[in-house]
């Protein structure tokens, strides 16, 4: 066996286990299940050029890790217009709060027909990115706060604090559409 | 209702996460059952986590996951050595199906075909090279349009240098150069641009016994087009995603150099 043979086969069983987590995290970040492929795709050559990198546990975080940074990459040279750079959470609670006022963005009458996971996809694509990210690593990816925090280089206390928010907005939305 | 921001309410997230040590638990779970504001907050939190994960995750098509998959596979290598050597690379298959049929067909012209493979091998390395680049971060490893710069790099590097010729008025630029293995020999690979298209000129020092000046040949290998020619005690291989009228104007113009 040669060395990229092994390199190989630690890639398959790094990477392949792990590709419905990194396309819902692609999904989520890009807004687009078609988008999605397309940076997993970029993700997992990267990550075959850096498997000598994996520490040999937590294949998941160490796969989604460089999912993040690839949709990051994808985003500011596909969309550069979308990516909203995280600044202070002054910032944020404005532009939460001028979202929620803003009649155009709550089609609620068009929302009301549509099924309830619509609703909750709506409701969670609402979100501002930094909200929308943590709230997919834990409730969709399972990553734990911890893990989350290490990822996104931030306290665990922001974390929390991200994941109470965006509960908060995502239950208010679907309250809004369903009753 | 909590104060949205207050560590109370952080805490009954962490308790339907799961996240609190069993003491913190016990404790948060008494507060909420003493408290049917924090009880209805709780039953909340619960069911938007519920309905989140309720929305599951993108189904892995089996075309997406044999994409990935054949990531880690030879056909990308990254030395030329593996493509050529694993059975599960196509054009290897396809040698060992034409050496079965030519065995079968009149023994003796093995020889022939066995050489037309391995010409088809270092196709795919050069082909499989300039996808790779494409495809890297950056397609070159030495950046200059400069050929005065270019060339002494590939003499330092590799101890062999190419004419490198300059065809920016064809409208050809030098954007750099960068070194392809193939075979397992390192060779002189001259990156030029066409609009957004890039053309990779591979150049492999003519073995004795080669025909010089063969003239350009046109073939596709991979998807991409490809001329090969000898000349100047080099074969090269333009290969690029450009039509086959304009890379052969390309090798036109660097022919007459």
């Amino acid at each position: 066996m040669t060395r990229s043979d092994q390199s190989a086969e630690l890639f398959r069983q790094v990477v392949v286990p792990h590709l419905a987590d990194a396309l819902a995290l692609a999904r989520w970040l890009t807004g687009s299940v078609h988008d999605a492929e397309d940076v997993v795709q970029e993700a997992a050559i990267r990550a075959f050029s850096a498997i000598n990198t994996y520490e040999g546990r937590n294949a998941r975080a160490w796969l989604l890790s460089i999912v993040r940074n690839t949709c990051f990459t994808w985003l500011a040279k596909n969309r550069p217009k979308d990516l909203v750079l995280a600044g202070s959470s002054a910032d944020m609670e404005a532009s939460d709060a001028e979202q929620q006022r803003d009649p155009a963005l709550d089609p609620e009458a068009d929302l009301i027909r549509r099924s309830e996971s619509q609703a909750v996809e709506t409701a969670i694509g609402a979100l501002t990115p930094p909200f929308r990210e943590v709230l997919v690593l834990h409730d969709v990816n399972d990553m734990s706060y911890k893990e989350i925090a290490a990822m996104m280089s931030i306290p665990i206390g922001t974390v929390m604090s991200r994941l109470a928010r965006a509960r908060r907005q995502v239950a208010a939305q679907i309250g809004r559409t369903t009753t | 209702m909590t104060n949205e921001s207050s560590s109370e309410n952080m805490l009954l997230h962490a308790l339907a996460d799961g996240e609190l040590d069993a003491a913190t638990a016990v404790s948060v779970e008494a507060r909420i059952a003493a408290d049917p504001a924090l009880a209805a907050e709780y039953a909340r939190i619960i069911a938007v986590k519920a309905r989140t994960k309720a929305l599951g995750k993108p189904a892995v098509s089996e075309d997406f996951a044999s994409r990935i998959s054949a990531i880690g596979m030879p056909q990308k290598p990254t030395s030329s050595r593996a493509a050529i050597w694993s059975f599960d690379h196509p054009s290897w298959r396809a040698l060992a199906a034409s050496v079965v049929m030519t065995a079968f067909l009149a023994s003796g012209g093995t020889y022939l075909v066995t050489s037309s493979g391995n010409d088809t091998s270092v196709e795919d390395a050069i082909a499989n090279g300039h996808h790779r680049s494409l495809l890297a971060t950056s397609p070159i490893d030495v950046v200059s349009s400069d050929k005065h710069t270019v060339k002494p790099w590939f003499d330092r590097k590799l101890g062999l240098s190419p004419p490198t010729v300059d065809l920016s008025a064809d409208g050809f630029p030098l954007v750099g150069g960068r070194v392809e293995v193939v075979s397992g020999a390192p060779l002189p690979s001259l990156v030029y641009r066409r609009r957004q298209h890039l053309i990779s000129v591979v150049a492999q020092p003519l073995k004795n016994g080669t025909a010089q000046n063969q003239a350009p040949v046109a073939k596709t290998v991979d998807g991409y087009n490809m001329v090969e020619w000898t000349g100047e005690g080099f074969t090269y291989w333009a290969v690029s995603d450009l039509d086959t009228v304009e890379l052969r104007e390309f090798v036109d113009d660097f022919r007459k150099q």
